[in-house]
C-alpha cells in the first residue's frame, strides 16, 4: 500500500512539475495561438528574370492585428511536372518573414503540354510549425514595351505574347495591366486598361514633368493575374515637361547672402558713426600732446 | 573772478561728496550688494538647471527680461537723446542736470543687454553671434545698435568728465588716497583748460552730442522694429517705432526726475537743483505723457474699431487677464501725470516726482503689456492642458534677477558720484564766466526758489 | 518489497534526468540562436535600441534589437551637409482633412522616431472651429516649411535655414536659444527645450539637423519633414502611419504626392479638391497644403475617442463646449 501511494506521489508530482513548467513556459511564447499565413508569387522583372518570393507570417488568432514574421525558416522553391521534381533554390525568410530567390531569364523550366509552369514553395514544417506548402501555376508571357511617338503623339505600346512549344508568338487577350510613371517615393497609375488582341496602346499625357531632366520612367506592370503571375516592365525616355524655374532667389529676406542694399545702409550707417568716434579720440590725443607740453612749460 | 579761487571754493563745496562714506551710504551699499548676491544666486542657479526655472514656456518664450531690457535701454535712449539735444540749448540751468543724465544713460546701456544675455538658451555660444552674423536679423542689428551706442555713450561721458578730473587734478585740498588722484592725473590726459584744448573739447563734445541723438533714434528704433517687423497680432504696428521713442523718453524723463529728486535730498544740492529744474522737466514730461497717451490710444482704438479677429482676440485678453495693469499702465499712468503737471499750483517739487514715479511704474507695465499678450494670443489658438504653457507667470527667478539689475544700477551710481561731482564744477565756471551774454538768465535762475 | 523502492528511484531518477537534459538542450538552443541573431545583426548594421518580435522555426517567439532605418552612422549628414538639400527636389505636403479622425497615430511615430516626451509634439492635433456656423475640423499641423519664412528672416546666427529642396532644417549646434524664431512664426510650429532631459546625453547617434537626435538643452526644435528617411525614399513617419492616408508627401518638381497607398498628381489634388493653404495672407508661402473638409469619411465624435487630459485642451472649442453640455464627453 505505501508502495502504491509512493508510485502515484512520483508520477503525480511529475505531472505537476511538467504541468507548470508548460503554464510558465507558453503563455504567448509558442506557435500554438497564431495562424499561419504563407502566401507564394512570382514577379517576372525588367530584365526578363523571374523572382519567387514567399511571405511567411504568423498572425494571432485572437488579435488580428498581431503580426510576427517568421524568420530564418528554410524555404525551397521547386518546379514540377508530373512527377518529375527539380529544384529551383532555396532560401530562408528575413526578419520581415520574405525569403526571395531569383532565376535568370534564361532558367529552364518544367513545362507542361498547355506551356504552364508549376511552381512550389515548401516549407518543412518542425515540431512548433506544420508543414505548408503552396503551388501555383503560370504561364510565361512575354511583355514588351515600347515608348514611341506615332504621328508626333506620344505613345506607349505595349505586346503581349507567348511562346508555345513550337516558337511561335501567340498574342494573348483579356489581360488586364495598367501603365504608370515612377516618382521618387512611389509609382502613380496612369491608365488601367486591357490587352486585346495581344496589343494595348496608351497615348502618353503631354503635362508629366518628370525628373529635372525631363526623364520619366514608365512601368507597364500587370499584377496578381490568375495565369501569368507579377510581370513589370519599364523603360525611361525623355518625354518630360520639366520647366526648371529660373528665378533662384539668391539675395532675400531669408537666404544666407542678404540684400545688397542691406550691406550699403549698413556700411554708410556704422561707418559715419565710427568715423566720428575715431575723429574724437584722435582730438583728445591732441589735448594730451599739448597738455603735455603745457605740463613741461608748467615745470619750468 | 579769480580761476584758480573759484576751483578750489568748488572742490571745498563739493569734496564732502567725494571724500567721506557716510555710515547710510555703507548700509546702502550693503544692502545693493545683498541684493546683487541674491539675483547672482538665481542666475547661478538657472544656468544650472536651464530656463525651466523661469515662468517662460513655449508659447510665451520672451518675459520679464525681455521686458526689463527694453525697459532700461529705453531709459539710456532718452537720456542721451535730452544730453544731446540739451548741448545745444544755452541755458544755465542746463548744467546741473548734464551730468546725472549722462551717467543715468550709459548705466542702463550697461545693465540692460544683461537682461538680453539672461534669456538666451546658450550662454556658450555667444560669440556665434559675432563669427556668424545675419544682417538680415533685428536681433544682429540690435547688437550692433547698443554696441556702438554704449562707445559713443562712454566717449560722450567721459569727454565731460575730462575738465572735472582736471579741476580734481590740480586741487591741493582734496583728501583722497593717492591712488585716486594718480587715477584723476591719468584720466585727465593733460588738460589744463587752455585756450585750444578747450576749443578741442567743445568742437569734438559739439559732434558727439549731434551723434549722440541721431544713435539714440536709431537704435530704439531698430529695437522697436524686433517686434514690429514679425507678423504678429499686437506686435506688427507701423507706429511701433515712434512709439517706442516717445514712450522712452516718456520713462527717461520721469527716472531723470525721480534721481534729481533723491540727488537734491539726499547731498542737499538744494542750490544747484532748484524748482525751476523741476518745472522744467515737468514741463516736458506733460508733453511726453500727452504724447504717450495719444500714441497709445491711437494704437489700441485702432485696433479696436477695425475689429479683426485676432486684434479682438489680443483685446479680450488684455481687458479680462491684465486689466488693472492696463488701466495702471494707460491710463492712471497717463492721466495723472497730466493732471498734476498741467495745472501751474499743483506743481511743486514733490508731486512732480511723485507724476514721475507713476509714469515710470506705469510705462514697466505698458512694456509688459506688449510683450506678453501677444504671444499668449497666437494666431493659431494654444491647445494645451498645462497652465504654465498658456499663461505666463513670472518666477522668483526673474523677479530677483530684476531687482538685482535695479540694485546694481543703483549701486554704480552710487559709486560713480563718489569718484566724479554730480554737478560739472567746471559748467558752473563756465557759467559765471559770461555773466554779460546770461545776465537775464543768470539772474532769474540765481533769484528764483 | 525492499528491492522494489530503488528500482523505483532509479527509474525516477532517469525520468528526471531525462527532463532535464532535454530541457537543458532546448534552452541551450534557443540561447544560441538569439545570440546568433544579436550578433548578425550588430554585425551589419546599427541597432535602433527598439525590439521587434520573430517567430522562430522551432516555435519561440523571441525578441530582437531591430535594425535602424536610418543606417546611421555611415548615412550620417553632417550639420554643414544639411544645409545643401537634396537635389532638384521641392518637397510638398498634402493633408486631407476630409479623412482625419484624431487618431494621432502621427503624432506617436513622430515622437517615437524623434525620441520626444509625451508632450512635445512636431505634428500638433489641433480642432480649429473657423466660426460659430462652421463645423469644426481636426487640424493636423507639423511645420510648414516656407518659402518665405519669418522663421529663418530674423535667426541672428543663421542657426535655422532654408534649403533648396523646400525643407527650412534647426542646426542645434549653432542655435544660441535667442527665441526669436519661436516669436516669429505665425503658426506655433517651433517648441524649445528648457531644461536638461537624461535623453540629451545619449551619444550612441551622432547629431545631424536631418534626425535632431539628441537634442540639446537651450536650444529650438520642430518638424522637419524627415530628410533622413526621404534620402533613403521613404514616406516621413507621419505619413507612413497614418491608418487613414490623410497625409500625402511628395516632390512638387515631379508633381507627385503618395500617401504610402495612393498615388496622385499633386496639382490635380489641388485642383480638384481646393487645396489652399492656412493663413495665406501672412505672405509665409507654406509647403503644407490642406484639402477641405468636406464629405468627411467619419463624423467628428469618431475623434474624442482618446484620453481625457487631450480632449481637455480643446476645451475652449465652442463645439466641445456644446458637447460637454448634452453630457456627451
Amino acid at each position: 500500500m505505501k508502495s502504491n501511494l509512493l508510485k502515484y506521489t512520483h508520477i503525480a508530482s511529475f505531472i505537476i512539475a511538467l504541468l507548470f513548467s508548460i503554464n510558465g513556459a507558453t503563455q504567448e511564447n509558442d506557435a500554438s495561438n497564431y495562424k499561419m499565413l504563407f502566401n507564394f508569387k512570382t514577379v517576372k522583372q525588367n530584365d526578363n528574370s523571374r523572382l519567387l518570393e514567399v511571405r511567411f507570417i504568423a498572425k494571432n488568432r485572437k488579435n488580428r492585428k498581431d503580426k510576427i514574421p517568421v524568420y530564418d525558416a528554410e524555404i525551397k522553391f521547386f518546379t514540377i511536372l508530373n512527377n518529375e521534381k527539380k529544384i529551383l533554390g532555396t532560401a530562408k525568410t528575413s526578419k520581415e518573414g520574405i525569403a526571395q530567390i531569383t532565376l535568370p531569364k534564361n532558367q529552364k523550366y518544367l513545362i507542361d503540354k498547355e506551356g504552364n509552369i508549376h511552381l512550389t514553395a515548401h516549407f518543412e514544417g518542425t515540431n512548433a510549425i506544420d508543414r505548408r506548402e503552396k503551388k501555383i501555376t503560370i504561364k510565361d508571357l512575354q511583355l514588351e514595351l515600347n515608348l514611341t511617338e506615332i504621328d508626333s503623339v506620344k505613345t506607349v505600346l505595349v505586346k503581349a505574347f507567348t511562346i508555345d512549344s513550337l516558337g511561335v508568338d501567340t498574342p494573348v487577350d483579356n489581360v488586364d495591366l495598367f501603365i504608370a510613371i515612377g516618382g521618387m517615393l512611389s509609382k502613380m497609375k496612369l491608365e488601367e486598361g486591357s490587352i486585346t488582341n495581344g496589343e494595348f496602346k496608351y497615348e502618353f499625357p503631354t503635362d508629366i514633368p518628370g525628373d529635372v531632366n525631363g526623364n520619366i520612367t514608365v512601368y507597364t506592370i500587370i499584377e496578381d493575374h490568375e495565369q501569368f503571375g507579377n510581370i513589370i516592365q519599364n523603360k525611361t525616355i525623355n518625354w518630360g515637361v520639366f520647366n526648371k524655374q529660373i528665378t533662384e532667389e539668391k539675395n532675400t529676406l531669408w537666404s544666407d547672402a542678404a540684400p545688397i542694399w542691406m550691406y550699403i545702409v549698413l556700411t554708410i550707417l556704422l561707418g559715419g558713426v565710427w568715423i566720428n568716434y575715431i575723429y574724437s579720440i584722435i582730438n583728445l590725443i591732441k589735448i594730451k600732446k599739448e597738455g603735455e607740453i603745457i605740463e613741461l612749460k608748467l615745470e619750468q | 573772478m579769480n580761476l584758480e579761487n573759484r576751483k578750489r571754493e568748488l572742490v571745498k563745496e563739493f569734496s564732502p561728496m567725494l571724500e567721506k562714506t557716510s555710515s547710510l551710504s555703507k548700509i546702502w551699499i550693503s544692502t545693493l550688494i545683498a541684493i546683487i548676491l541674491v539675483g547672482l544666486y538665481a542666475f547661478i542657479l538657472q544656468v544650472i538647471k536651464g530656463h525651466e526655472i523661469t515662468g517662460m514656456r513655449d508659447n510665451v518664450v520672451w518675459g520679464v527680461y525681455i521686458i526689463n531690457f527694453i525697459f532700461f535701454v529705453g531709459i539710456s535712449y532718452s537720456g542721451a537723446f535730452i544730453a544731446g539735444i540739451l548741448h545745444y540749448f544755452k541755458t544755465p540751468w542746463k548744467n546741473s542736470i548734464l551730468r546725472i543724465i549722462e551717467i543715468i544713460t550709459v548705466l542702463s546701456l550697461v545693465i540692460g543687454p544683461i537682461f538680453i544675455l539672461l534669456c538666451i538658451g546658450r550662454l556658450d555660444r555667444l560669440h556665434y553671434l559675432f563669427i556668424y552674423p545675419r544682417i538680415q536679423s533685428p536681433i544682429t542689428w540690435d547688437i550692433i545698435a547698443i554696441i556702438t551706442d554704449l562707445v559713443g555713450c562712454f566717449i560722450y561721458l567721459y569727454l565731460t568728465f575730462i575738465p572735472d578730473f582736471a579741476i580734481l587734478r590740480d586741487s591741493p585740498d582734496l583728501k583722497v588716497p593717492t591712488w585716486r588722484k594718480k587715477l584723476y592725473k591719468f584720466l585727465a590726459i593733460g588738460y589744463h583748460d587752455s585756450p585750444t584744448q578747450r576749443k578741442i573739447l567743445h568742437k569734438i563734445t559739439k559732434t558727439m552730442s549731434a551723434m549722440i541723438i541721431a544713435m539714440a533714434i536709431v537704435a530704439y528704433t531698430v529695437l522697436a522694429w524686433i517686434f514690429s517687423l514679425t507678423l504678429q497680432p499686437g506686435w506688427n504696428s507701423s507706429i511701433f517705432a515712434p512709439y517706442f521713442i516717445v514712450a522712452g523718453l516718456y520713462s527717461g524723463v520721469g527716472v531723470i526726475i525721480i534721481a534729481m529728486y533723491l540727488i537734491r535730498k539726499i547731498f542737499k544740492l538744494e542750490k544747484y537743483l532748484r524748482k525751476v529744474h523741476f518745472i522744467g522737466a515737468g514741463v516736458v514730461l506733460l508733453v511726453l505723457s500727452l504724447l504717450f497717451g495719444y500714441f497709445t490710444f491711437s494704437e489700441y482704438f485702432s485696433r479696436w474699431f477695425s475689429h479683426k479677429t485676432k486684434d479682438i482676440d489680443l483685446l479680450k485678453t488684455l481687458f479680462s487677464r491684465y486689466f488693472w495693469e492696463f488701466i495702471f499702465a494707460n491710463y492712471i499712468g497717463v492721466l495723472i501725470p497730466i493732471f498734476i503737471l498741467f495745472f501751474k499750483r499743483f506743481r511743486n517739487i514733490k508731486s512732480i516726482t511723485f507724476a514721475a514715479l507713476i509714469a515710470v511704474l506705469g510705462l514697466w507695465l505698458n512694456r509688459y503689456l506688449i510683450v506678453i499678450p501677444t504671444l499668449e494670443t497666437p494666431y493659431l489658438p494654444i491647445q494645451d492642458t498645462r497652465p504654465e504653457f498658456i499663461y505666463y507667470t513670472a518666477t522668483w527667478v526673474e523677479w530677483s534677477l530684476s531687482l538685482a539689475g535695479i540694485a546694481a544700477f543703483l549701486l554704480l551710481f552710487t559709486l560713480i558720484i563718489k569718484f566724479v561731482p554730480i554737478i560739472p564744477m567746471s559748467g558752473i565756471i563756465e557759467n559765471e564766466r559770461n555773466p554779460k551774454k546770461n545776465k537775464k538768465r543768470i539772474k532769474k535762475y540765481l533769484t528764483e526758489e | 518489497m525492499k528491492n522494489n523502492k530503488p528500482k523505483k528511484g532509479s527509474t525516477d531518477r532517469r525520468k528526471f534526468l531525462k527532463l532535464g537534459l532535454i530541457s537543458s538542450l532546448a534552452t541551450v538552443a534557443g540561447a544560441s540562436l538569439i545570440s546568433n541573431l544579436a550578433s548578425a545583426s550588430e554585425g551589419k548594421e546599427k541597432l535602433s535600441g527598439e525590439k521587434v518580435k520573430l517567430l522562430t522555426p522551432e516555435g519561440k517567439i523571441v525578441e530582437v534589437d531591430a535594425t535602424n532605418i536610418n543606417k546611421y552612422p555611415e548615412a550620417l549628414i553632417t550639420p554643414t551637409e544639411s544645409r545643401k538639400g537634396i537635389p532638384n527636389r521641392k518637397f510638398v505636403m498634402v493633408i486631407d482633412l476630409a479623412k482625419c479622425k484624431n487618431a494621432r497615430k502621427c503624432v506617436e511615430s513622430c515622437q517615437k522616431a524623434h525620441k520626444l516626451d509625451y508632450h512635445e509634439e512636431f505634428m500638433k492635433i489641433q480642432l480649429i472651429q473657423d466660426n460659430e456656423q462652421a463645423s469644426p475640423y481636426w487640424f493636423p499641423k507639423p511645420c510648414f516649411h516656407c518659402d518665405e519664412p519669418p522663421c529663418v528672416t530674423v535667426c541672428p546666427t543663421g542657426a535655422t535655414f532654408k534649403r533648396d529642396d523646400g525643407i527650412v532644417l534647426i542646426d542645434n549646434e549653432r542655435c544660441i536659444g535667442c527665441k526669436f524664431c519661436i516669436t516669429s512664426c505665425p503658426y506655433s510650429a517651433r517648441q524649445f527645450n528648457w531644461g536638461h532631459k537624461a535623453k540629451f546625453d545619449n551619444q550612441s547617434q551622432p547629431y545631424s539637423p536631418e534626425t535632431q537626435v539628441p537634442a540639446t538643452e537651450g536650444t529650438v526644435m520642430k518638424c522637419d519633414f524627415c530628410p533622413d528617411l526621404l534620402r533613403q525614399g521613404k514616406l516621413p513617419h507621419c505619413a507612413k502611419s497614418c491608418p487613414m492616408g490623410v497625409i500625402y508627401f511628395g516632390d512638387k518638381n515631379e508633381d507627385i504626392v503618395t500617401n504610402g497607398e495612393e498615388t496622385v498628381r499633386f496639382s490635380q489634388l489641388i485642383n480638384e479638391r481646393g487645396g489652399y493653404r492656412h493663413l495665406e495672407h501672412l505672405g509665409t508661402k507654406p509647403n503644407v497644403y490642406y484639402l477641405p473638409a468636406v464629405n468627411r469619411q467619419f463624423p467628428l465624435e469618431r475623434g474624442f475617442n482618446v484620453d481625457e487630459d487631450i480632449i481637455e485642451r480643446y476645451k475652449d472649442v465652442p463645439y466641445v463646449q456644446d458637447l460637454k453640455k448634452q453630457g456627451k464627453i
